[in-house]
């Protein structure tokens, strides 16, 4: 079939799309890759074609991985980049430009001359259909019940406005893009306003020593959260320069972030958003020395506001902000936590994990 | 023989319009962000393609109806939103008094049917993603319904075709209230989830609405959205600009130039202007957008006592 | 008496109607019902289109399907049940709920039987969008006016209630009233958690 063909052909000349699962020091290479015109880094691995595994991954991390892996549709492919390869796939090494393999695959991918790679995991639900009586619902009355092995959430205290809501927890990382790399909070949100946030893992180190090329990506990173990614991709082309944060400014990047968001040593999402603007052209960037707990910087805050304010700082800060949860603490304990009354959802369903 | 000009029209303005939206867009992004221009034609296409061979993924227990009739439901709503539109003098599908309203419940369902993109696909990101639209998609309504309203006064119609007839005798509504039109591109970029206005697929939620749709659901949810700002360009053309209104060039021609005009407009504004956290830029819609498109009204309404 | 297209587009509406207003009742989750009740509406917002009132029947569609989302989002947010699609039981008080149900169908079935109802059909030239506009802004004018402000009264009055500042302090804070005289007991009902109200010195 000439249409069959035709669709073939051009599917295997369009931009890869790769999801990356970062790891230890991986951000540097995937800000390179991001502004490739031909890739197209995606935001859900249910986007992309090939998962690319770059820099060290933690074997805490590695049960995540695999649901990510599961999620990419078919025909699909893992290309490991640098670090330990965690499965199969394609592995290469750190110094070598994955940019030829990542085309060639995703042509074989789409010319179906390689096969897709199976799933790694069981597809069964995580738990059982535990739901009783005529309508299906859970448990006895109007509610109640763990029909798919989770209770219902229950209204908790609200904190901003007095207007009590349900509370809903799960946990979110570590392979999330908007989140720094390796960070894994369990979070209970009521609508997308954050009540309670706890560490379960901590980002993986980057071992970045600040710069212009640095400042300029957490400058890149920004942008794109505030919605202009191609604005962001500028930013990165044209490289290091002075008045970037005027440049910003005329974008309305600094009007669009709350005044005193995620206020640190007397300095906001703003302020910092400034200081890496003015490293960028040579200057000293964001100076965070409070080693305050982040749990306590994001309730409160909407989803949009906290990704924000976590990408507003600088790495070593990130790191010590977050305090590296104890051996003994880590395993398993908060598989059975309850906050009072909800119940920790284990992010099975849907794509949580895609985004954990 | 108008009704069969009209449906043709329809049709060939959407298909082709969505076509070109999907080209212009890569254009406004290659150009804000200075890659090469060369490949803005061919990569619609190939985008489109790759989509098309990539696995359909299911969900953990989605609804089975809306997940996949969400944007089916996306691209008829644009399609009957056009509709209204008159393509020339006599040549319009549904000729009804009320086509003002008819987009405007439009532009309701629309809410509606992205809610529920984002509430089917039975997971969090995509949940709280039609939550947040919801919230600013429902007072962005409102601001467009004084807006039309105002376009509407000086034919003393809701009939799109007397509204273009009325700028044919007048002045174009451009001319007479600008503030509405600028207000209008607000609720393009609420309607087809761009840039600022883009709580629903936003890229901090990994998606928002579409982190679920892979495959051949990605690219019909894609689709949508472009034939969304088709039929909303045309619209903002025809109730601003004067339709099909223009010296020497053939009526539908100036209509097509009008759409593209203001498509390429709403695309740039999508590409140029960040976004607010969904808290700030509520404030912003109530205190500020809201009573400004009011006043609009108002001012529309005076003058038009005054000089009739 | 011939079939015509508008009586087979009224019966197919108004099964639509019928069958999506029973499944509301049917279904297991609030956003479904909510939709559910919504294409009813839509069904009915058709037939009104085809008794040629065409700015009503498309103000039920624009009106309708703006309140059903805003009671959609406002029952997910007040109620249990986060997403509306861990299933639950829509229903209760069943014996009083089947009672009234039927008991509503009997009356109305017999005002439509009993009623003589009118054969008016609207001339096709009629400016019926006009001559609604005439009766809003005419002889009905208090009626409607005075509905609607007391409509918009209540709004006001709910998002005055839902705020959080309040008139004696954050609402969250269990703001009290002043005493009746200086120094004295608060006015009215005490909270009855003594949370917060600290900064209400009372002189």
């Amino acid at each position: 079939m000439a249409v069959t063909a035709l669709v073939h052909r051009l599917a295997a000349s369009a931009p890869v799309p790769v999801f990356a699962a970062v790891g230890e020091d991986g951000l540097r290479a995937v800000d390179r890759l991001a502004v490739d015109p031909r890739v197209d880094l995606v935001a859900s691995p249910l986007h992309a074609a090939l998962l690319l595994v770059v820099g060290t991954i933690r074997d805490d991390d590695r049960p995540e991985l695999e649901r990510l892996h599961d999620q990419l549709p078919h025909p699909r492919a893992t290309v490991s980049w640098g670090g330990n390869a965690v499965f199969e796939g394609e592995a290469v090494d750190g110094t070598v430009d994955p940019l030829p393999l990542l085309s060639d695959m995703h042509r074989a991918l789409m010319t179906r001359a390689r096969p897709s790679e199976p799933d790694l995991l069981p597809n069964a639900p995580p738990n059982d259909w535990r739901g009783k009586g005529d309508f299906g619902q859970g448990g006895e009355g109007m509610m109640g019940g763990v029909p798919y092995g989770r209770p219902m959430p229950m209204t908790d205290d609200d904190m901003r406005d007095g207007l009590a809501l349900d509370a809903y927890s799960a946990p979110f990382g570590p392979f999330l893009p908007q989140f720094p790399a390796g960070l894994t909070l369990d979070l209970t949100l009521q609508g997308d306003v954050i009540q309670q946030a706890k560490v379960l893992r901590p980002p993986y180190p980057q071992h970045e020593s600040g710069g212009a090329a640095v400042a300029l990506r957490h400058v890149a990173r920004m942008l794109r959260l505030l919605g202009l990614p191609a604005r962001a991709e500028r930013v990165l082309h044209d490289g290091p320069r002075e008045r970037l944060a005027q440049t910003l400014s005329r974008w309305g990047a600094f009007a669009a972030i709350p005044p005193g968001l995620g206020m640190i040593d007397g300095t906001d999402v703003r302020g910092r958003l400034r200081a890496w603007c003015a490293e960028a052209g040579g200057g000293a960037g964001p100076v965070v020395e409070d080693d305050g707990p982040l749990t306590d910087l994001l309730p409160g805050l909407e989803w949009h506001e906290a990704v924000l304010v976590l990408n507003s700082l600088p790495d070593a800060a990130l790191r010590r902000l977050v305090p590296v949860p104890k051996p003994d603490d880590d395993q398993g304990e908060h598989k059975h936590e309850h906050h009072h009354d909800h119940h920790h959802h284990d992010h099975d369903h849907g794509h949580g994990e895609a985004h954990g | 023989m108008m009704a069969v000009a009209a449906f043709v029209s329809l049709f060939a303005l959407l298909i082709l319009g969505t076509a070109l939206a999907a080209v212009m867009d890569r254009a406004a992004v290659a150009l804000a962000s200075g890659r090469p221009m060369g490949a803005a034609l061919k990569e619609p296409a190939r985008r489109a393609a790759a989509l098309l061979l990539r696995q359909k993924v299911e969900t953990e227990r989605p609804d089975s109806i809306t997940w996949p009739l969400a944007p089916v439901a996306y691209l008829m709503l644009a399609a009957v939103g056009l509709s209204v539109v008159p393509f020339a003098p006599g040549v319009v599908v549904t000729d009804i008094s009320t086509g003002i309203v008819l987009w405007g419940a439009c532009e309701a369902l629309t809410v509606i049917v992205v809610f529920l993109h984002g509430w089917s696909a039975n997971a969090p990101m995509a949940l709280i993603g039609g939550y947040r639209y919801v919230g600013i998609g429902l007072p962005v309504l409102l601001l467009s319904m004084f807006v039309l309203i105002a376009a509407a006064l000086p034919a003393e119609s809701l009939s799109v075709v007397e509204i273009v007839r009325a700028q044919e005798a007048g002045l174009w509504n451009v001319v007479r209230q600008p503030p509405g039109l600028a207000l209008f591109l607000i609720l393009g970029l609420m309607l087809t989830l761009r840039g600022p206005f883009d709580y629903a697929d936003a890229e901090d939620l990994a998606g928002g609405t579409k982190a679920e749709a892979s495959g051949p659901h990605r690219l019909a949810w894609r689709v949508a959205r472009l034939a969304m700002l088709v039929s909303f360009s045309a619209m903002a053309a025809t109730a601003f600009l004067g339709g099909y209104l223009g010296p020497v060039l053939p009526g539908p021609l100036w209509l097509v130039l009008k759409t593209v005009a203001v498509m390429a407009a709403v695309i740039a504004a999508g590409h140029m202007l960040a976004r607010l956290p969904p808290s700030r830029m509520l404030t912003t819609v109530w205190v500020v957008l809201l009573p400004l498109s009011f006043l609009v009204l108002v001012l529309v309404g005076v003058e038009l006592l005054l000089w009739p | 008496m011939a079939v015509t297209a508008a009586d087979v587009l009224f019966w197919l509406l108004a099964l639509c109607a019928g069958v999506s207003g029973w499944r509301v009742f049917a279904t297991d989750s609030m956003v479904r019902a909510s939709f559910l009740l919504l294409l009813s509406f839509l069904s009915v917002a058709g037939i009104m289109l085809l008794l040629a009132a065409p700015y009503i029947g498309i103000a039920t569609v624009f009106m309708m399907a703006v309140e059903m989302m805003v009671m959609a989002l406002f029952m997910v947010m007040f109620m249990m049940n986060p997403a509306g699609l861990n299933p639950m039981m829509m229903v209760h008080q069943h014996k009083l709920a089947i009672g009234a149900g039927v008991l509503a169908f009997l009356g109305l079935t017999a005002a439509i039987l009993l009623t003589d109802l009118p054969s008016d059909p609207v001339p096709a030239d009629r400016a019926v969008v006009h001559d609604l506009g005439i009766e809003l802004l005419g002889d009905s004018m208090l009626v409607f006016e005075t509905a609607g402000v007391t409509l918009l009264a209540t709004m006001i009055g709910a998002v005055v209630l839902s705020s959080r500042r309040g008139r004696y302090g954050d609402a969250d804070t269990g703001s009290r009233p002043p005493g009746l005289e200086p120094g004295g007991d608060p006015a009215g009902r005490e909270p009855e958690e003594g949370g917060g109200g600290h900064h209400h010195h009372h002189h």
